[in-house]
């Protein structure tokens, strides 16, 4: 049995303690935010840790209160959460460095430093996490954050958004709810490695067909994929730029993690597992379309990326649906990359929009805004269309082609072409907004811009990334190489956790 | 007693579905609470697992399954924190566009 690592709780729980210290700095937001962001960058420290520690010495386990794994609650960083954790740490670090420059009203406000953290609480923790009820909690405590975050945004359309979103998303809590019932009836657990192990075993499966419905409708819901898409272009859109760059890239990701989790260690009776991935690949694939159609089509900046985020979470789903190793791989790769691209992305549109009177990303308010930045700015919003759009030497033509490659491995030609040609239509959306918002003159009869504008330091982080990840793309995939390994090994997972040789302990 | 129990779970989540789909936001935000209270209920039921009585019959010998309640008092605890902060928004919202009908409340759309 392994021992306890620490770095798993830090991780997790020094955002937490950092929004409880910033409520005692109420209406000194400058410290607040210092705070905020020394919180972020510890997180981040730690969760380099529990990577390192989880591919040099396998799943990495903390048994919060010492109770053994079945009973009690327990953290696990295998490979897959911690890069997960990584990738999540450093775009919540990126949004609360981009607050520290922000000149929005909402980043003043004496809560907004704690709901960030919070936010960053929930979606670690629910990372992390080794058993369903306890993802519920944490998924619940970032839902409440973000909702707040984004009831309190400057664009006064955000309350709408977010009375909307928390109606639909409590309407998710509520299918995973469900499914927990049908889990906890079917076997007796709730533990990941617990439910793997009793599978493994070829236990009873009462409900679990249901159980597979509700939780898969749980984190579809939470990814914003087709069906259950429509408010994530209004819930994203109002949301304060920091935060909108971590909802777009990082949150919609606990979905995908779920759904990974799901189709490599609960479901793989054969049937089943056979049902979720035609799901997830049908669904996958409408996605794509709807998503790169609806950026093409739609009359404001952020909305457009929105729309884009919606599309790309249909290409991780085409991995995940075909399931071979290397798909796995490539998905996560894939989720990798999309996050830092998608969140400079979004940083480099809040600088362009803080120069507008109204904080606008109206394209027919933007345009040519641009022109009245450093060069540098739009040249690294050209760098992250590209990057977006899947151009060489980038990183996000890195995970395009590990994610060709597995298609063309696993021989699904007709979704692998529908893919490509989304590819297109995004290479169009990028290239026409940076011609409309850096090339253009600006049209005479707009409001003045204003003379500042949010600090472009994180998102040039961001796509400094980004070029890396590109030209260095080695490391990343033999990590995620290894983590597709270690997580269709279940045994190694269940082994760390319960502490035990896989199938030697009868279910109860 | 297990059919009583079937049939109140039954009736609160046919209940709840009803109210979230009025046109209205307090009604909506109360059949999201019995929606709630549904799920709690079923989470109850689901103790009766493997031959272990549930905690509302007083049959048998073998005591009821304790994790059951130990998750529906958190789940309780989560939904009315959810439940709170729904209520706030509508308040907020009631202020600001001075009607609860969800047709009037549609600036998003414009």
């Amino acid at each position: 049995m392994a021992a306890n690592n620490l770095l798993l709780i830090v991780t997790v729980f020094v955002p937490l303690i950092g929004a409880v210290v910033s409520l005692f700095f109420w209406g000194r937001d400058r410290i607040q935010r210092r705070i905020g962001f020394a919180a972020g960058v510890i997180a981040w420290l730690a969760s380099i840790g529990v990577l390192a520690a989880a591919m040099q010495d396998g799943p990495q386990v903390y048994r919060l209160g010492g109770w053994d794994a079945p009973f009690g609650i327990v953290l696990v960083g295998d490979a897959l959460s911690s890069i997960m954790v990584l990738m999540s740490s450093t775009v919540l670090m990126a949004g609360l460095l981009y607050a520290l420059g922000c000149h929005d009203k909402v980043v003043k406000n004496p809560a907004f430093t704690a709901l960030f953290l919070g936010m960053e609480t929930g979606l670690l923790g629910a990372l992390f996490t080794g058993d369903l009820f306890t993802m519920f909690v944490f998924m619940e405590i970032m839902v409440l954050s973000s909702v707040s975050l984004v009831a309190i945004s400057d664009n006064k359309l955000g309350l709408e958004a977010a009375i909307k979103y928390l109606f639909i998303s409590s309407m998710g809590t509520l299918f995973l709810l469900l499914g927990t019932a049908a889990v906890y009836a079917t076997f007796g657990t709730l533990n990941f490695a617990d439910i793997g192990n009793q599978l493994a075993q070829g236990d009873r499966s009462i409900l679990a067909r249901e159980a597979a419905v509700m939780l898969t409708a749980a984190f579809l819901l939470k990814s914003a994929v087709f069906p259950f898409h429509f408010w994530q272009p209004d819930f994203h859109t109002t949301a304060p730029t920091p935060v909108h760059a971590v909802l777009s890239s990082v949150v919609v990701k606990i979905g995908v993690y779920g759904l990974i989790r799901m189709t490599t260690l609960l479901f793989t009776a054969e049937g089943e597992l056979e049902a979720i991935r035609t799901v997830l690949l049908v669904l996958g694939t409408i996605s794509i379309f709807f998503g790169s159609l609806g950026a093409f089509r739609t009359y404001d900046g952020k909305r457009m990326l929105a729309y884009s985020t919606f599309g790309q979470i249909g290409f991780i789903l085409l991995g995940i649906g075909w399931g071979t190793p290397l798909a796995l791989a490539a998905a996560i790769v894939y989720a990798f990359n999309h996050a830092f691209i998608k969140s400079a992305l979004l940083m480099l549109f809040g600088v362009v929009s803080s120069r507008t009177q109204t904080k606008s990303a109206r394209l027919t308010e933007v345009a040519g805004v641009g022109r009245s930045l450093p060069l540098f700015v739009g040249l690294l919003y050209l760098l992250g269309g590209m990057a977006l759009a899947g151009i060489p030497p980038l990183n996000g033509f890195i995970s395009k082609l590990a994610l060709v490659q597995s298609g063309i491995d696993a021989q699904m030609w007709l979704t692998l072409g529908l893919a490509i040609g989304a590819g297109i239509l995004t290479l169009m959306y990028m290239t026409r907004t940076w011609q409309l918002v850096f090339q253009q003159k600006p049209d005479a009869s707009t409001a003045p811009l204003k003379t500042y504008n949010d600090s472009p330091l994180a998102p040039a982080l961001l796509i400094a990334g980004c070029v890396a990840l590109g030209l260095f793309a080695a490391p990343l995939a033999e990590l995620a190489t290894a983590a597709a390994d270690q997580i269709l090994n279940a045994p190694v997972y269940i082994e760390a956790v319960l502490g035990v040789e896989p199938a030697a302990i009868v279910g109860r | 007693m297990n059919l009583v129990f079937a049939i109140t779970i039954g009736t609160l989540f046919a209940l709840g579905v009803y109210q979230l789909l009025r046109r209205d936001l307090i009604k909506a935000a109360m059949g999201f609470a019995l929606l709630f209270t549904a799920v709690n209920l079923l989470l109850l039921a689901v103790g009766a697992f493997d031959g272990a009585n549930p905690a509302y019959t007083d049959q048998g010998d073998q005591p009821s399954d304790p994790l059951v309640q130990a998750l529906i008092l958190t789940a309780i605890v989560v939904s009315f924190g959810s439940y709170a902060l729904l209520l706030g928004l509508v308040n907020v919202v009631s202020t600001r566009f001075k009607t609860l009908r969800t047709d009037d409340v549609d600036q998003l759309q414009k």
